[in-house]
């Protein structure tokens, strides 16, 4: 009370002191509090914008870091080589080019390189049809008490963790596929290329394709609602101007909606194979996690991020390391893989885009 | 103002000569080169002879959405080889009653109408009519050029390979020839593969018109068509529009008075969901019998 009452007393005595700026103290105070504030915004965007990069950087370097020891034992043959083998964990290690590694290890990881490829080629192929069509009617054909509910729904399905999915995949849909779709398929394709790759026995519904269909209803989610969102920004203008000109609803769609954004429509694609790429926990599950490479679609097989997920328990009881190091450079090869994608998905755009508009763009 | 292609070709078409010539041995009408159509024998041998004479008749014709009347019993008929301006204040209906020409209003969600719209004597909402082949008879340009994402070539083509009129190497020809019409092959020639977006928009509109001519349209319908161009392309494709005509029945809804008056031959006068007035365009503009018509082309009410 006395010091509220000291300061009261004190104030008339200045009363309004100015600063060297003219202002009185109040506004010096507020001045000096905003100057403060804009300074932690600043150093907190700043902070916000290297994290990212800096997360990832540190996570690349780590594993390139670990991974190392393996690079240079394994060489070329880690790429082309089939079988990992931990080697003896009990006998006398073994040194080459000066890397310690139990004897008879052997790291050969063509089949979850391959593996990791079909199993995205596949839920791409079946996930990007499916979503330009989804997209396309909830843009373009329903009515907006269909379209809202259905856009909500097919959303949640993004939801749904890869684990109950998978789990779904592994008990429900798989042998469900084994006994309909795939005999069916296994009868009825023709014996060329690629496509006999879908004869043989069917097995019962744990394998490759199961993997690859899983993966592409968790993708066909990500590519709808990107596309549906290009599709909106498509102007009503040059698709009157189609049917103006006296095309079929189907040339609208297809002459001039799509091409509008199929540039975007790439880089949805690149979206949804990336997160494909690197889908674990369904694909443990649904594919059989066999280390081989898969004889027809519907064989057990097993995925790079797969193999390590189920596999590092085991690595781990390497007393050398070199177990762990071969791991890290399967998923530095994983995290190339994806790059690469990225990058090719850029390149595509970057040769598609020249006729198109930019989206968003009135005309 | 002088790197616009347009006004090149413009320039360079209005001197009758070599780009002239060209179109007579293809038989495609050049805009400046003018097509003369007094001849007695050409007359004679006129397809359109014993045909009727308004291309486009309207009976009675009401629209509405949902339950508000857009307008009202309009009674009109567009003769053959003519410009009609269609002029009015912003929401009097014109350009409602001009998409309702191409039946570009039925998917509009509460459109309705009444009345009859005729193509040639035959009701465009006739059962059995082709709505694909409807709109190739009837034309359309907007408001702003609105290309498709396709090559400068393919959106010549557009149509054409929609209406499989035409396939193969004759697309170059048609292409060739539709945009020699229009004046900008010349600007055009070296980049048919490239996009359209990088054309200036008088270029772009151009080609919209190259693109709605390659079809071989009875009609074209133009929908305030130079509101986005500058003045001197807005000038040019006026010119075109004058030298369509004979061959063509042209509609265009504009809200620029001096345009209406310079390029058509008869104005309809829109105001609040009626046809106030219409008429040849000098009696309207010059001794309008409607106060409103009046009031409204002398600038006072709009």
């Amino acid at each position: 009370m006395t010091a509220v009452g000291g300061a009261a007393g004190e104030a008339p005595a200045a009363p309004c002191r100015l600063d060297q700026a003219g202002r009185p103290p109040l506004r010096r105070a507020a001045g000096l509090l905003r100057s403060g504030e804009t300074h932690a915004w600043r150093w907190g965007a700043r902070v916000a914008v290297l994290l990212p990069l800096a997360g990832l950087l540190f996570a690349v370097v780590v594993l390139a870091v670990k991974a190392y020891p393996a690079v240079r034992v394994n060489g070329g043959t880690f790429f082309t080589g089939s079988g990992f083998k931990i080697g003896s964990t009990y006998a006398v290690t073994t040194h080459t080019a000066g890397v310690a590694h139990p004897k008879g290890s052997f790291y050969g990881a063509w089949p979850l390189i391959a593996g990791t490829l079909q199993t995205s080629v596949i839920a791409v192929a079946v996930a990007l049809p499916v979503s330009i069509g989804c997209a396309f009617a909830l843009t373009e054909r329903l009515p907006a008490f269909i379209s809202r509910p259905l856009g909500f729904a097919i959303e949640l399905l993004a939801g749904v963790p890869s684990v109950v999915l998978g789990l779904w995949g592994v008990l429900t849909f798989g042998p469900w596929l084994a006994r309909t779709l795939y005999p069916f398929l296994a009868d009825h394709l023709p014996n060329v290329p690629v496509l006999d790759f879908f004869k043989g026995t069917v097995g019962h519904g744990e394998g490759l394709l199961t993997g690859g269909l899983v993966l592409s209803l968790m993708i066909v989610p990500i590519i709808t609602a990107t596309t549906a969102d290009l599709f909106r920004q498509v102007p009503v203008l040059p698709k009157e101007g189609g049917e103006a000109l006296g095309m079929t609803d189907v040339e609208v769609a297809h002459k001039i909606t799509l091409r509008w954004v199929r540039s975007g429509i790439i880089g949805a694609t690149a979206l949804g194979l990336g997160r494909a790429l690197g889908e674990t926990m369904a694909i443990v599950l649904t594919v059989g996690a066999i280390f081989r490479l898969a004889p027809n679609a519907y064989s057990p097989m097993s995925t790079i991020a797969a193999a390590i997920a189920t596999q590092l328990d085991s690595a781990l009881t390497d007393g050398t390391g070199f177990a762990v190091a071969s791991y890290a450079e399967l998923a530095l090869v994983l995290a190339v893989i994806s790059v690469l994608v990225n990058l090719l998905a850029r390149w595509i755009v970057r040769r598609t885009s020249h006729l198109g508009a930019p989206v968003g763009r009135a005309a | 103002m002088a790197t616009e292609p347009p006004v090149a070709g413009a320039a360079s078409g209005a001197a009758p000569g070599l780009s002239g010539g060209k179109h007579v041995a293809t038989g495609t009408p050049s805009p400046a080169a003018g097509i003369p159509r007094v001849d007695p024998v050409l007359d004679a041998l006129d397809p359109d002879r014993g045909r009727p004479a308004n291309v486009v008749e309207t009976h009675g014709l009401t629209l509405r959405f949902l339950d508000k009347t857009i307008l009202s019993s309009i009674d009109m008929g567009f003769e053959r080889g003519t410009i009609t301006a269609l002029i009015g204040p912003t929401g009097s209906g014109k350009s409602t009653f001009l998409r309702t020409l191409n039946r570009m209003n039925d998917k509009v969600t509460g459109f309705r109408y009444e009345g009859s719209v005729t193509l040639e004597g035959r009701s465009i909402w006739a059962p059995g009519t082709d709505l694909l082949e409807l709109r190739r008879r009837v034309g359309m340009l907007f408001q702003r050029p609105n290309p498709f994402p396709m090559s400068i070539r393919d959106n010549v083509v557009a149509g054409v390979r929609a209406h499989r009129i035409a396939k193969g190497r004759q697309l170059d020809v048609v292409a060739e020839q539709r945009l020699r019409e229009v004046g900008l092959w010349d600007a055009v020639q070296d980049r048919l593969n490239d996009s359209p977006f990088r054309l200036s928009g008088g270029q772009q509109q151009l080609l919209c018109l190259a693109r709605a001519l390659a079809v071989g349209p009875d009609v074209l319908l133009l929908d305030e068509p130079t509101s986005s161009l500058d003045p001197i392309s807005t000038e040019y494709v006026e010119a075109l529009l004058a030298q369509l005509a004979p061959a063509l029945t042209l509609i265009v809804v504009t809200h620029n008075l001096a345009q209406a008056r310079r390029v058509s031959h008869r104005t309809m006068f829109f105001y609040d969901g009626r046809l106030v007035e219409h008429g040849p365009t000098d009696q309207v503009f010059e001794h309008p019998r409607d106060p409103q018509t009046e009031r409204y082309v002398t600038g006072r009410i709009g």
